[in-house]
């Protein structure tokens, strides 16, 4: 069940400040305009099956055949010969070697699902995901797949996935932004990846950095609120009068309303980042050391407690532009990274649903692109970029838990049915969240844009 | 919100377009019901475009079914029971059954009766052999409003009771009264002085500048002031920074490394001044397209500023990793899709891929744009793979610039030659560095693995203790070879010595290498060593060596010099003549020797060798054999003999020890002064263009680079008459390019600039979509209006600032910002300008202004940014660029940051510099007013704006006045002025009950009182 949203900003401020700017013009603006307010919540096209989304992304490119992707064929084969039709960025026909998986496989929960020694939490929460192993994409370079994965277009300046859904269903909690983004360090493409672009800035992802200043100008700077509460009053004052002199409209008014959620935020956010209330029991859960302030057991727990509080969009990045899944060198390298996400996401998925919000909790985990199969070398101990084919999940709202969908070839290089792309895996998640994406349309520069430009299929086979 | 609204009102109006472009209702019905329906079912089979034309019948053109296919006209218009494609569609038995069922069969119901229901109606089918333009045809190309010449437009000889001021007034005014709308009264002084000085400098105006405008009476007080502003510095910083929204400034590259580019702000910097200085506008757009060219035939005092303009091709966002033309499409891409937004108000970019869907744009016009930028050099400004800048051009007139790169190389010349020197005392002191050092690193790279640097490998190629050479008469016996599996002809091992090697006259140069093929191999293959300089750049000489045969390449043939057993360890010894371009030498084991002399080396050999190569292009057919390399070694003294060894290298002596170490001393530090010298320029020189090599460009299928189609000449675009380049052009084909702009195209660049003005004093351009003219724009509110403003603006020669003065003295800008119910029932958007519109700060109009009011303020040009030293650049898209610098100069020079953007200016909606911003849109979110309420900055500024107003004479209540009129330009009313005196007794009091900064607490409560007033909404806006 759903936590009940905390008090209203309006309704805190009123009890805390003296409300300060409690106008009748206030009060005339919700009724007037409260709908155009770009992050008041309004509904979709359809039904959603989802209201929140939790979008796990892991830079780099993580293997999709050392992780959700059994290929028994690829560990027999080891060594073997074979011609593949894409190469380091280049496509032509090549003699590679096939080359073995580090980790061997299982077979998880009721459903059976293979999944390999690199997630064996994530096996544990296996009937929850549903496994998509025919995924891919346009591009094999870090900053395109990353702009794909996240805006739709590889190449130009596009809105942020998270930044569409909050244009297209506003947000539930006003002291919070609608779109929050928790990453240590930014992913290739920068702050690209979770811009607005041409989209009104409101509805931008607003960067989280996890340790002691995780929001910026969050904390204020007098030495106790009530200095800062005299001060917002005062300005409170001038502004109406400003306002009474000037007749309604509705950038002053605007702001006015910012000052109030803004202070809310200062009380909210960093309540919503405090894990102290946690117990010992959900911090192991997620794999956390009591007092931690980072960490991706630290995201994920952010996550679930930013989606109790209505945030619409919360996305996670594991890791950088650097020491990253990209195991050009030596795949030993997944096995750390894997170990650091591992635990943390399976108990993010057990804990949504124990509290009841897995069910509207639409969770994706993706990535750039898989990596190759084989090799030039046969003892080379790292592989290469591979978009043709690779692996990502998806988990609760409104998805079919428990399944596979889409299968690769018998050593993973190519799809061979259930293909999803990029395209496809935005056009599913809006539809859960009770979006058309075909109709989810802003005008720029004189046409009009979506997030999947003009492809994009509802992957309905996956549907609850 | 308000970009709902904005958006809302775009559909509106582009609905009202559609319908006036095409104006037939037949032609619409054709276009919604027929063209989709044969696009998607007939044409397949049915198109004279495509060549397939089943039956003869082509569908694609008019012409097509008048024609119709081997059974006669596909369509009587007007009769469709007559009509062959009527019973084919109904699948009459006795003909064809269109379409047929393994193409998705019969159409709907609906689609019939569509089809039908057009040929009644006459077929009408706008797809006539009339010639098109891309999207429009030539037409209504022709006649489209904004590509008209220019006229005078009469202005409105009403008297409208003596209201209007100017001419702007009546023409605003006529059009107020055709809508019952009757203008705010004017607005008082103070708000006005305000809001000229905000929008004119982009800062507040002083209590002086207020009060010596209260105090004039005269009628042409606010004359006075505009005059004033406009002479200002400041204002060039405020109306430059708008042109770089529309020229996407940053100060970084862009690509995902990001790189920071020096140079940029040289750029900026141009703008301030052209601005500043009333630069002609046509001038402006010429210099910014052909700066480098204008530059070489005027006067050499504007030499540097003309190249400096070129920024504005330059400065968009990069893609290239390298200096190469690979990604050149998209930086080209950028670049055309500005000049088109910017100067034109086009979008010629959407005609990459294909024709423009709408607009009259084909793709040889893209393309013949493409091959003018083509011919252009481009500044590269460091990239992952290439870390350095490259191709700036100079701010010398090239006969300086030459000598100065004479200059430069010289200095390097000595530098190699001091470090030559003492490489060579070192080898003579030390004898293991002999001929390059032992194997030239062999011995020190690590067993099992590729050689790795200095060597470079590619394929499967292992250093091993297995692959040592026996033989020690010229390097003494090591511990490791490498051996090169069996590999792709590329393959292979490279080694480029870091001296050039080039014969002295008599002299010679001596190479040697230890190579066999293993036992068992069988392949037929042979591989090669090559000698010359770079990679086949300058070849020298080859050998080519299989398992079975040694061959060199004797002039044009292989020539075989013995046979080889494989299994067995040879060793090769060449001299090579550079006087005579022949070479000779020895090749075999010891006791075994094959003499060669007088071979030819190919005469285009320029003499010089650097680069070693063994790869499997040898004289051989099939794979290359397993092989072993070892003991290679180049030099300009001669060998030992085979069989003379083994040598013993001397180890070196105390002394030569001593000496040695002092060489090392000296060589780090002439290296370094070498790189040092190296990176920096030989002059100054700027992040522009010069002219390259002249190429046409071919087009480029759906805009992909390697779909190269017909080539098309340079031209400009048809609409303006399709110029081509003269015959006698020699250049890239800028310079006419910048002529075509500003003559071919004058009217359509004066009326988009004019607009663009406009929109940046009243917030909305008469054209609301300022960077798109074309059919998808929105019309002009005003057209008479646009037309007499572009029209004076080219007869008052373009001065930018006449323009200024006309718009700011005209009484439609100087009205209230107040609203009346009424009016606003009628208006809402105030399209009509029946006041003003109130705006809000914008990002650097709020820091500058911030800073201002506080005192802190600096208002120097600021030249540099504190990027880090390019000789450490090592940026890639793992380790971006990223640097915030804190600065109180204005905010335009603020680093601009295109990757990760500056936090401020993102916050508060600055122009996204990877593109070019038609108009910002301005939002109010939480996350701004958390920047208002808690970040240092804010705070910095009202201590000091505290400070400042502490330090004044007079009371509380004088100071209170100041301080509201300083933020706000007004004089506080009784109320609010009381309340703020109330709240600093207030403030103070609680600090001294809490015990917080005793003795300070008058300073904090006035912070506060300041805090409160910069963040008001009479500070961040303006009536």
């Amino acid at each position: 069940m759903r936590m009940p949203l905390p008090m209203s900003r309006r309704e805190w401020f009123h009890r805390s400040s003296g409300g300060f700017a409690a106008t009748a013009f206030a009060a005339l603006w919700n009724q007037v305009v409260g709908a155009a307010d770009p992050l008041a919540p309004h509904a979709g096209h359809f039904p959603a099956h989802a209201d929140n989304i939790i979008f796990i992304y892991s830079t780099g490119g993580v293997s999709h055949v050392d992780t959700f992707d059994y290929k028994p064929h690829l560990f027999a084969d080891h060594g073997k010969k074979i011609n593949a039709s894409r190469w380091l960025n280049k496509s032509g026909s090549f003699e590679r070697f096939l080359i073995r998986p580090r980790w061997s496989f299982k077979q998880y929960g009721q459903s059976g699902t293979w999944v390999s020694d690199l997630f064996p939490h994530v096996g544990g929460v296996v009937d929850d995901l549903c496994v998509l192993n025919a995924m891919h994409c346009e591009s094999d370079g870090h900053d395109k797949a990353t702009l794909a994965a996240h805006t739709g277009s590889a190449q130009f300046a596009r809105p942020s996935v998270g930044s569409w859904v909050s244009y297209g269903l506003g947000t539930e909690n006003q002291n919070l932004p609608s779109f929050m983004v928790i990453a240590p360090a930014a992913p290739y493409a920068g702050a690209q990846t979770w811009a607005n672009d041409f989209l009104p800035a409101c509805h931008q992802g607003t960067h989280v950095v996890p340790g002691k200043e995780p929001l910026p100008n969050v904390k204020p700077r007098v030495p106790v609120i009530e200095l800062q509460k005299m001060e917002l009053d005062l300005l409170g004052r001038l502004n109406r009068r400003h306002l009474d002199q000037r007749g309604a409209d509705f950038a002053l008014d605007a702001r006015v309303r910012s000052f109030e959620t803004a202070f809310g935020m200062q009380r909210e956010a960093p309540e919503a980042l405090d894990l102290s209330h946690e117990t010992q029991e959900t911090m192991n859960l997620y794999a956390l050391e009591p007092g931690a302030t980072s960490g991706f057991g630290w995201q994920c727990l952010v996550a679930r407690r930013l989606v109790e509080r209505g945030v619409r969009c919360v996305e996670l990045i594991d890791v950088g532009s650097s020491s990253n899944w990209d195991s050009h060198g030596n795949m030993g390298d997944h096995e750390r990274l894997a170990k650091a996400i591992d635990q943390p996401i399976a108990g993010l998925i057990t804990d949504l649903k124990r509290r009841g919000l897995l069910e509207r909790t639409l969770v994706v985990w993706t990535t750039e692109f898989g990596r190759t199969p084989f090799h030039q070398d046969p003892n080379h101990a790292g592989r290469e970029h591979h978009n043709l084919c690779f692996s990502s999940w998806m988990a609760g709202g409104g998805v079919r838990g428990g399944m596979v969908h889409g299968h690769s070839d018998e050593h993973g290089i190519l799809p061979s049915d259930g293909l999803v792309h990029t395209h496809d895996l935005h056009a599913t998640m809006l539809h859960l969240m009770g979006i058309d994406h075909e109709r989810l349309t802003y005008r720029h520069a004189g046409r009009d844009y979506r997030l999947t430009d003009v492809a994009g299929r509802v992957v309905r086979e996956i549907l609850l | 919100m308000i970009r709902q609204w904005i958006s809302l009102s775009v559909c509106v109006v582009l609905q009202c377009v559609c319908v006036s472009a095409s104006p037939q209702s037949d032609a619409e019905y054709f276009e919604n019901h027929i063209r989709p329906l044969l696009v998607e079912r007939c044409q397949g089979c049915h198109c004279s475009s495509t060549g397939k034309t089943s039956g003869g019948l082509a569908l694609d053109t008019r012409a097509g079914w008048e024609k119709g296919g081997d059974s006669g006209p596909a369509i009587v218009p007007g009769k469709p029971q007559e009509s062959l494609l009527v019973k084919a569609i109904h699948y009459e038995e006795d003909g064809p059954q269109m379409p047929p069922q393994e193409k998705g069969g019969k159409l709907s119901k609906e689609q019939i009766e569509a089809v039908v229901e057009w040929i009644r109606q006459g077929a009408i089918d706008p797809r006539s052999m009339e010639k098109t333009i891309g999207g429009m045809t030539a037409n209504q190309a022709e006649r489209w409003w904004a590509f008209l010449p220019l006229v005078k437009t009469a202005v409105p000889e009403a008297d409208f009771a003596g209201w209007p001021r100017g001419e702007i007034d009546r023409f605003i005014r006529l059009e107020q009264e055709k809508r019952g709308l009757s203008p705010m009264p004017d607005a008082d002084k103070r708000t006005l002085v305000r809001r000229v000085t905000l929008d004119l400098t982009g800062l507040p105006p002083t209590q002086e500048d207020i009060a010596a405008y209260l105090s004039d009476e005269s009628s042409e007080a606010f004359a006075k002031i505009v005059d004033r502003l406009l002479a200002s510095p400041e204002y060039g910083v405020r109306w430059g920074r708008h042109w770089l929204d529309v020229a996407r400034y940053a100060d970084t590259a862009g690509d995902g490394a990001d790189y920071p580019v020096r140079e940029a702000g040289l750029y900026r910097n141009w703008v301030v001044s052209a601005f500043n200085s009333d630069q002609p506008f046509d001038d402006f757009v010429r210099e910014q397209i052909a700066g480098d060219i204008l530059a070489e035939q005027g006067s050499i005092e504007d030499y540097a500023r003309r190249v400096t303009a070129t920024g504005f091709l330059a400065i968009g966002k990069r893609y290239g990793y390298s200096p190469t033309p690979a990604y050149q499409h998209l930086d080209f891409a950028d670049a055309i899709d500005s000049i088109g937004r910017s100067l034109l108000g086009l979008s010629i970019g959407c005609a990459r891929c294909h024709d423009h869907k709408y607009d009259p744009i084909s793709m040889a016009d893209y393309y013949g744009l493409y091959g003018i930028l083509q011919s252009t050099q481009w500044s590269f400004p460091g990239g992952e793979e290439h870390k350095r800048p490259a191709h700036f051009p100079g701010l010398v007139i090239p006969a300086e610039a030459a000598r100065l790169d004479q200059q430069k190389a010289e200095q390097l010349a000595s530098f190699d030659a001091d470090i030559a020197k003492l490489k060579q005392e070192k080898a003579s002191l030390d004898g293991r560095l002999c001929a390059g050092g032992i194997d030239l690193g062999f011995e020190s790279q690590s067993l099992e693995a590729p050689p790795a640097a200095p060597w470079l490998s590619q394929g499967p190629n292992k250093v091993i203790a297995d692959a040592q050479s026996p033989f020690s008469h010229i390097h003494p016996t090591g511990m490791r070879g490498v051996r090169m599996g069996v590999g792709k002809p590329n393959d292979g091992v490279r080694y480029v010595f870091d001296q050039k090697i080039r014969a002295q006259p008599g002299g010679h140069i001596h190479f040697t290498i230890d190579f066999r093929t293993l036992a068992e191999a069988t392949e037929t293959g042979a591989f090669r060593f090559y000698l010359g300089r770079g990679v086949i750049e300058s070849l020298a000489l080859e050998c080519s060596i299989s398992s079975r045969e040694c061959a060199v390449r004797d002039g044009a043939a292989w020539k075989v010099l013995r046979k080889l057993e494989p299994g067995t360890w040879y060793t090769l010894r060449v001299s090579i003549d550079s006087d005579t371009k022949t070479f000779s030498g020895v090749v075999g084991v010891t006791g075994d020797l094959t003499d060669f002399r007088g071979c030819t080396l190919p005469p285009a050999w320029d003499g010089v060798i650097d680069t070693f190569i063994c790869d499997g292009i040898g004289h051989g057919d099939g794979s290359t054999p397993i092989h072993d390399l070892d003991n290679v070694g180049l030099t300009q003294e001669p060998f030992a003999e085979p069989g003379s060894g083994p040598i013993v290298l001397p180890l070196p002596g105390v002394d030569a020890k001593q000496r040695i170490a002092s060489i090392d001393g000296a060589l780090w530090e002439k290296t370094k002064q070498r790189e040092v010298r190296s990176a920096a320029s030989a002059y100054r020189v700027a992040y522009g263009v010069s002219e390259g090599k002249p190429m046409n460009a071919r087009i480029q299928k759906r805009g992909e680079p390697e779909q190269l189609a017909e080539e098309v000449p340079r031209r400009y675009l048809e609409i303006f008459g399709g110029d081509r380049l003269p015959e006698t052009s020699y250049g890239s084909g800028r310079l006419e390019l910048a002529d075509w702009i500003t003559r071919r195209s004058q009217h359509l660049l004066a009326r988009v600039f004019v607009n663009r003005v406009w929109q940046w004093h009243f917030g909305r351009g008469l054209v609301g979509t300022s960077s798109d003219f074309g059919s998808r724009g929105e019309m002009p509110t005003h057209p008479e209006l646009l037309e007499w403003l572009a029209l004076k603006f080219i007869e008052s020669g373009w001065s930018v600032k006449s323009l200024h003065r006309t718009i700011v003295l005209s009484r439609t800008y100087q009205l209230s910002s107040n609203s009346v119910a009424e009016m606003d029932a009628i208006d809402p958007e105030n399209i009509q300008l029946w006041r003003y519109t109130r705006r809000q700060l914008d990002a650097e109009s709020i820091r500058d202004s911030m800073l201002s009011v506080s005192g802190l303020l600096n208002r120097e040009v600021l030249c540099e940014h504190p990027f880090p030293d390019v000789t450490t650049w090592g940026f890639t898209i793992h380790q971006p660029f990223f640097a915030e610098y804190e600065s109180n100069h204005r905010s335009i020079y603020l680093m601009v940051q295109r990757n990760r953007r500056h936090p401020f200016l993102a916050l508060f909606d600055a122009a996204d510099p990877n593109q070019s911003i038609a108009q910002r849109l301005p939002t109010t979110t939480p996350t701004q007013t958390l920047y208002l309420m808690n970040s240092p900055f804010v705070h910095q500024q009202s201590d000091a704006f505290a400070a400042r107003l502490l330090g004044m004479s007079g009371g509380d209540q004088e100071r209170v006045t100041r301080a509201f009129e300083m933020t706000t330009g007004k004089i506080p009313a009784d109320a609010d002025r009381d309340e703020c005196l109330q709240f600093v007794e207030k403030y103070s009091q609680s600090l001294l009950e809490r015990n917080i900064a005793p003795a300070h607490e008058r300073d904090l409560a006035w912070a506060a009182l300041s805090r409160v007033l910069m963040t008001s909404n009479g500070f961040l806006s303006v009536d």
